[in-house]
C-alpha cells in the first residue's frame, strides 16, 4: 500500500480534504472526485489518511452502538391501533 | 412533498397493506430516532405511537412507490418540534440561527481540530459514542442520525428538515467536529492517548 515515509504530513486545505472525504463516505461526491482524491490525494496525504479512517471507524461504531429495537408491545400495539381504526 | 400533495383514495385493503410493507419496515430506525430526540425512553414510545397514527390518518397522501422512509421520518420530526420539544427537560433554546452562525464562523473550524485517533475509538466499547451523540445539540444530532445511522442522501435529509441543502452539508460538518471533539473528551479522561 502507501509508504508512510514517502507521505507528506501537513495538508494545504485539509478542512475542503475534510468535507470531500465526508461527501465521497456520504455517497455525494462525483466519481472525478471521489477517484482523486482515493487514488491519488489519500496515498500521498498523512492527515487526510489519517482523516479518513477515523470517519469509518466512528461511522462503524455509530452504527454499532447508537441504534436501538423498538419493544415487541410497542409494535404490537401500535398494529392493534391501527387494525381499529380500519374496522371503525 | 407538501409541495404537491396527491390525495389518493385507498381501500381500506390497500391502506392496510401499504401500513404493512411500507411503514412497519422502518419502525425500528423510527424508535431509534425518537428515541434519541426526546433520549426519554416514555416520550420515544409516544412519539412513535404518535407518528404512526399520524401516519396512517394521512396515508392518502403518501404515494405509493415513494420513499416511506423519509416521509416517516419528516412526521416523526414535525410531530417532535410541535408536541415534544417545548415541552422536553431540555434547556430553552438559543435561537437557531445565532447557533448556526457561530457554529460556521471560521474561528470555531479553527479550535476545533479534535486530535482524535483510531486507537482509542477501539477502547470505546461501552457507552462512550452514544453519550457523545446525545450530548450533542438536538439539531446536530439529528443530521448524524440521519445521514450515518440510516443513509439518507442530502436531498433527503433537506425534506425531512425543511432546511436548504448546504445548510444540510455545513450542519453535518459541524455535527462531526463536534461529536469528535467529545469523543477526544471522552479519550482524554479515559486516559488514552489523543496525539
Ligand atoms: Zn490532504
Ligand atoms: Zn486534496
Amino acid at each position: 500500500m502507501n509508504d508512510p515515509s514517502k507521505m507528506k504530513h501537513d495538508c494545504p486545505n485539509q478542512k475542503d480534504c475534510l468535507q470531500l472525504l465526508q461527501a465521497i463516505l456520504d455517497g455525494e461526491a462525483t466519481k472525478e472526485q471521489k477517484e482523486h482524491f482515493m487514488k491519488e490525494h489519500l496515498d500521498s496525504c498523512m492527515p487526510c489518511y489519517q482523516n479518513y479512517h477515523l470517519e469509518v471507524a466512528i461511522r462503524d461504531l455509530l452504527k454499532k452502538k447508537c441504534t436501538r429495537e423498538a419493544p415487541q408491545e410497542l409494535i404490537d400495539s401500535i398494529k392493534k391501533q391501527i387494525e381499529q381504526n380500519l374496522r371503525a | 412533498m407538501e409541495e404537491e400533495i396527491i390525495k389518493n383514495n385507498y381501500t381500506d385493503a390497500q391502506k392496510s397493506r401499504i401500513f404493512d410493507q411500507e411503514f412497519m419496515p422502518h419502525i425500528n430506525a423510527m424508535y431509534n430516532f425518537a428515541y434519541r430526540l426526546t433520549l426519554d425512553r416514555d416520550d420515544a414510545k409516544d412519539l412513535l405511537q404518535d407518528t404512526y397514527l399520524k401516519a396512517y390518518r394521512f396515508i392518502d397522501s403518501f404515494q405509493e412507490g415513494t420513499n416511506a422512509k423519509a416521509w416517516l421520518f419528516r412526521i416523526l420530526k414535525n410531530s417532535f418540534i410541535n408536541d415534544y420539544r417545548k415541552k422536553s427537560k431540555e434547556p430553552a433554546k438559543v435561537d437557531y440561527q445565532e447557533v448556526e452562525t457561530y457554529y460556521n464562523s471560521e474561528d470555531v473550524d479553527r479550535q476545533i481540530t479534535p486530535d482524535l485517533r483510531v486507537e482509542s475509538l477501539s477502547n470505546m466499547i461501552g457507552d462512550e459514542i452514544s453519550n457523545a451523540l446525545n450530548a450533542l445539540d438536538v439539531d446536530f444530532r439529528t443530521v448524524i442520525i440521519l445521514c450515518d445511522l440510516e443513509g439518507f442522501k442530502y436531498e433527503e435529509m433537506a425534506k425531512i428538515l425543511d432546511i436548504p441543502i448546504g445548510t444540510v452539508r455545513s450542519r453535518l460538518h459541524r455535527a462531526r467536529n463536534l461529536l469528535k471533539e467529545k469523543l477526544s473528551e471522552y479519550a482524554k479522561s479515559m486516559g488514552y492517548k489523543t496525539a
